[in-house]
């Protein structure tokens, strides 16, 4: 690949150490080879084309951001640094240090785009002279692709997104919904409310989704969407009433009688749909009959074509149905296998939805103004998200023994973002152009006893994917060579209307469908795109998920996608020996890899500062520069000392920590 | 640190200098794991070894070590004799139910905890999950008070996920396990590329340690030392002689068919290797028994896994004069419900459960406590979380009853306030 430097790369000088760099390319390249399993279109040094190539970005419009809104920001901003600027007097906590702006670019990066920013990128922020530059980046990174990757992410950690939750729920088309919703900036409150009460398949209304995750379980699904939504966890009443929890077994069968009445199969009970939105309805026989029949007659395909089938009888629809205690119920308070009758956790239902069915009365309940709980969980998760704290810890646990640690600052919160009517990302940019965040991370010991005050951000250590996308952008020019099918295009080849079909016509499109989305499938598409030595050098939000254990991003804690919240950042022996000597450290040591270019772009006496601008986003400590320098000049040619010296700043501390 | 010789010349000065800075933020011990020496005293040889069978997502105690024949609750699955006389397993359970008098068996657990991730770490750590402080996992109480058996190798493998392990708790990073994701593949990552010295190795580290240096004194604190205790473990292992331990392809393959070709199976064989090379605790994760629906549709495959590989495993740590010094577990969250559901599954069921011992410290051929006649409720003999962990401490002689002091100053016991069941102890 030619043609990909900019004009401001200048070929110079130093023959001798650029050969040398060369030299060193060629020698990881070597080990490269012997293991790549797969070919590609080839670009410079063993990285593949589509990688390598300059590009634009994703083809994705992202909702744009009101720069017009900023005074309006900064006021509520400072509203949260008067109210914590007050409480350190009180307590007479000194705050941290300000970032400067090497810090921020970086850690802005790292909080809204998901990975640390180029060398460009820094220099550009740092060589920029205007006032409002700090704001104008969080704008500009508000709007960005980068942002739905990011939030996708978190999201995809605390719904559990996975693409084959159940073996017969396709699910890829509710994965491609939850990034939409980020990307069009949906309104939180209008975006639960489209999930809760969603109708259909998930080719038509791939909302459904959500209250499929837990397809064939009623009960746990209303614990799990109380845990999320309301920060409540009433799911160990399910078994036992205990001791120290709040809520008891009936309380938690009441709240659950209503969504009782939520069908997710089209064949069984289904009530006459309405075009365009609910399912229409099939006799039961149909689905039976093509299912005996695929038994029958299509020998080892059939487990596949039966399957396929039931993903497509799968639907949600809603008939107000009673719910009964169960048959071991042993509390006094009511007897076994009696009804159960409405009744919410605290609130009443909104008079808008009076007449309405159990479910939406649910959802209405559940995302009103009036339920401050509802306001109140949210605003403590995105603080927690942006802080690195949540004010109250964990964040699914709000109970009265377990107080926030500064109830006023999370009333202040609550209120903020119902008056932003829910609109996170604009609640992120608040929080983000607080004093309180701009400033250096603190250690936070989450067993102390004493509670966090917010002096500055927790320090963290990079997520999973904030890494892999860091590490990615220090080698990928374009990290977006394929994204995530959108829910029309698995719709395309997936959606059969059983009413009409033949077994034929389910055999056809199954074929279609298993050639794009069966197993093994996609992972093949991104192995031809942008593999290399078994990995593949894209955006982590766009991966198969969950990935298998082994993957870095796993060996790093992403979660396995069934448990809320299920990410970590804990150390572990595989996590340095990957970055000691797994293949994604050496990518960057190919050419044609983005730090390899940079450093080549620039005077060789300027090598340690890029270097460091590149992979810890600041200038080098005289000690640091004179000891890098040494390096180049002493480690027997200055190509194996550049290499060198990118490992070693990749295997510190400071690189993985978020200061 | 030590003081750091101010250099104005010569290479040698400073090689001089990058050695010392290593030796000074690694310890000593790091530098001679680094030149591949072979451990040449193991810190502490003897006493018991421990290998924990964990079931993720609930084992159903009916289908397997607590049938109940004739009663509407067994479902489909059918009881066989055991090598006990009038003790049944389910079907699935063939070879263990020969091994039976090998084993003991509980089957009076209950607990009241029917959420996977508060089972699971109660069962791992005796102690309820909560906000201000983690619990270590049992492994690392071994670690930690019978101490690491080789230098370099690890002291404790989890194979399977680390997300939800509760790892070292407030114990320290030292007794972390160390997860492998997948047993066929080992352990990962493990050599140096092909075109880096030793020599530029060191140098990469020398060089990341002292740019480190800044960020490192700036958050001196518990998170930090974690992971440089990693990155010291990471090459001390490097530099190890024993790494073949991990690799799974030098038995013979009539061996690995023996444990059978599943995950769990060759998790087992994984296991014994390394518990003969001297790792002192290995845990092995086996998912999938949340059976919700459809449940015969994969209990007869599971349960088969899982009776092959175990039965494997007790034979071959018996035959290599193992099984006295090595204690297995088999451990879950909690049971699965007498009643089979409407989707032809059994839900979640906390009252009563099973759980198995072998090998060291265990009496065998013992069936201690019992479920009543419908697998609901304990009926005689009930044991507690705490109890079975205090049992498995107690058949490794581990101090159950001593208080271990954590850094927040409260005392924790390695079984909370269990009481060992001296009904299967030897």
């Amino acid at each position: 690949m030619t043609g990909i430097r900019g004009p401001s790369i200048r070929r110079r000088a130093a023959p001798a150490y650029r050969l040398a760099v060369v030299a060193l390319a060629a020698i990881a390249s070597v080990a490269a080879d012997r293991a790549k399993p797969n070919r590609q279109a080839e670009g410079r040094g063993g990285l593949p084309a589509t990688v390598t190539a300059a590009a634009d970005g994703p083809a994705m419009k992202v909702a744009a951001v009101s720069a017009a809104r900023r005074d309006r920001v900064r006021t509520e901003a400072a509203a949260i640094d008067a109210l914590l600027e007050s409480r350190w007097r009180e307590l007479g906590i000194e705050p941290s240090p300000p970032l400067d702006d090497a810090q921020f670019v970086r850690r802005i990066h790292l909080e809204l785009a998901g990975r640390i920013p180029t060398y460009d990128e820094t220099t550009a922020f740092l060589a920029d002279a205007s006032s409002a530059k700090r704001d104008a980046m969080i704008e500009s990174l508000l709007a960005s692709p980068e942002y739905v990757s990011h939030f996708y992410n978190y999201w995809a950690d605390v719904l559990r997104l996975t693409e084959r939750p159940q073996r017969n729920l396709v699910f890829e088309p509710y994965l491609a919904y939850v990034k939409d919703s980020i990307r069009t900036n949906k309104p939180y409150d209008e975006w639960v409310r489209e999930m809760l009460t969603a109708d259909g398949r998930l080719w038509e209304n791939p909302a459904v989704g959500f209250q499929l995750r837990d397809d064939g379980m009623p009960l746990p699904y209303v614990d799990n969407t109380v845990r999320v939504l309301l920060g409540t966890q009433i799911g160990c009443a399910q078994c036992h009433d205990h001791p120290f929890d709040q809520w008891t077994q009936h309380q938690f069968y009441e709240l659950a009688a209503f969504t009782a009445g939520t069908k997710t199969r089209l064949s069984v009970g289904t009530r006459p749909g309405k075009p365009g939105k609910d399912p229409q309805p099939i006799p039961p026989p149909v689905v039976r009959t093509l299912v005996k029949e695929a038994r029958e007659t299509k020998g080892k395909k059939a487990g596949g074509l039966i399957q396929f089938i039931q993903a497509n009888a799968t639907a949600v629809s809603f008939v107000d149905a009673s719910l009964r205690l169960p048959h071991d119920y042993q509390y006094d308070d009511a007897k076994p296998l009696e009804k159960v009758e409405r009744e919410l956790l605290w609130g009443k239902v909104p008079a808008s939805v009076a007449h309405a069915d159990g479910r939406e009365q649910f959802a209405a309940w559940m995302v009103a103004r009036t339920n401050r709980q509802f306001a109140r969980t949210i605003a403590n998760r995105m603080w927690k998200q942006v802080m690195g704290v949540g004010i109250v810890e964990p964040v699914d646990d709000f109970r009265q023994e377990n107080p926030p640690s500064d109830p006023e600052l999370l009333e202040h919160l609550t209120t903020l973002v119902i008056g932003l009517d829910f609109d996170l990302r604009e609640f992120i940019r608040v929080v983000v152009s607080t004093t309180a965040y701009q400033r250096r991370a603190v250690l936070h010991d989450p067993t102390s006893a004493e509670p966090f005050r917010f002096a500055g951000p927790a320090l963290r250590r990079m997520t999973a994917e904030q890494l892999w996308d860091s590490i990615v952008a220090l080698v990928a020019r374009n990290p977006w060579s394929v994204q995530r099918p959108t829910a029309a295009e698995v719709a395309e080849v997936a959606a059969i209307d059983l009413r009409q079909a033949s077994l034929a016509d389910v055999e056809q499109t199954f074929d279609a469908f298993v050639g794009r989305y069966g197993p093994g499938r996609y992972q093949r598409t991104l192995q031809q795109a942008c593999g290399y030595r078994g990995q593949w050098l894209m955006k982590a939000s766009e991966m198969p998920t969950p990935l298998p254990l082994g993957h870095f991003l796993r060996q790093f804690g992403q979660s396995d996608r069934e448990t809320i919240d299920g990410g970590r950042t804990v150390p572990t022996i595989p996590q340095i020996l990957a970055m000691f000597n797994g293949p994604i450290t050496h990518a960057m040591l190919e050419e044609g890899s983005v730090i390899y270019d940079t450093v080549m772009a620039h005077d060789p006496e300027e090598t340690v500062d890029v270097v460091f601008f590149s992979v810890l986003g600041h200038e080098p400590s005289a000690e640091d520069r004179r000891c890098a320098h040494d390096e180049l000049t002493d480690a027997g040619d200055p190509a194996t000392g550049c290499g060198n010296l990118i490992w070693a700043l990749l295997n510190t501390r400071e690189f993985l920590f978020i200061q | 640190m030590s003081p750091m010789p101010v250099l104005e010349d010569g290479s040698l000065a400073r090689r001089a200098f990058l050695g010392q800075a290593a030796r000074a933020a690694f310890g000593i011990t790091l530098l001679d794991g680094l030149a591949g020496r072979r451990a040449t005293a193991a810190p502490a040889a003897g006493g018991t070894n421990v290998i924990y069978l964990m079931m993720r997502g609930a084992m159903s105690h009916i289908d397997t070590f607590d049938p109940k024949p004739g009663r509407e609750e067994q479902g489909e699955t059918k009881a066989i004799a055991t090598k006990l006389p009038g003790v049944m397993f389910g079907e699935h359970l063939p070879l263990l139910a020969g091994l039976a008098d090998r084993l003991a068996v509980i089957r009076s657990l209950t607990t009241e905890t029917g959420a996977h991730e508060q089972g699971t770490y109660l069962m791992r750590t005796s102690y309820a999950q909560l906000n201000s402080i983690r619990h270590p996992a049992f492994g690392s109480w071994a670690l930690h008070v019978l101490g690491k058996r080789s230098r370099d190798l690890p002291g404790y493998v989890l194979v399977g996920n680390g997300n939800e392990h509760p790892g070292c708790g407030f114990l320290d990073p030292a007794v972390t396990p160390v997860p492998l994701a997948d047993p066929e593949r080992g352990l990962e990552n493990i050599a140096r590329p092909a075109y880096l010295s030793q020599a530029n190795f060191e140098r990469r580290l020398s060089l990341a340690e002292r740019i480190d240096g800044d960020f490192k004194r700036h958050y001196a604190g518990r998170q930090i030392e974690a992971y440089d205790q990693m990155y010291a473990d990471a090459v001390r292992l490097m530099g190890s002689g024993d790494l073949a331990a991990f690799d799974i392809s030098r038995e013979d393959a009539a061996t690995r068919e023996r444990y059978g070709r599943s995950r769990l199976g060759q998790g087992c064989l994984l296991a014994r290797r390394l518990v003969e090379s001297g790792v002192r605790c290995v845990e092995v994760e086996m998912g999938g028994w949340d059976m919700h629906r459809d449940l015969w549709e994969e209990l007869p495959e599971k349960v088969g896994e899982l009776d092959t590989a175990m039965a494997a495993l007790i034979e071959d740590l018996a035959a290599r004069g193992l099984l006295g010094s090595t204690l297995v577990v088999l451990a879950t969250e909690f049971g699965r419900s007498p009643k089979v559901n409407e989707n032809a599954g059994r839900d979640h069921h906390p009252a009563v459960f099973s759980c198995v011992l072998a090998g060291a410290g265990v009496k065998p051929g013992v069936v201690h406590g019992a479920s009543d006649a419908a697998g609901r409720l304990p009926d005689r003999d009930a044991v507690s979380v705490a109890d079975f962990n205090a049992t498995i401490a107690a058949a490794c002689g581990m101090p159950w009853e001593k208080e271990f002091v954590a850094p927040n100053g409260r005392p924790f016991k390695i079984g909370n306030d269990g009481t060992p069941v001296a009904a299967v102890l030897a």
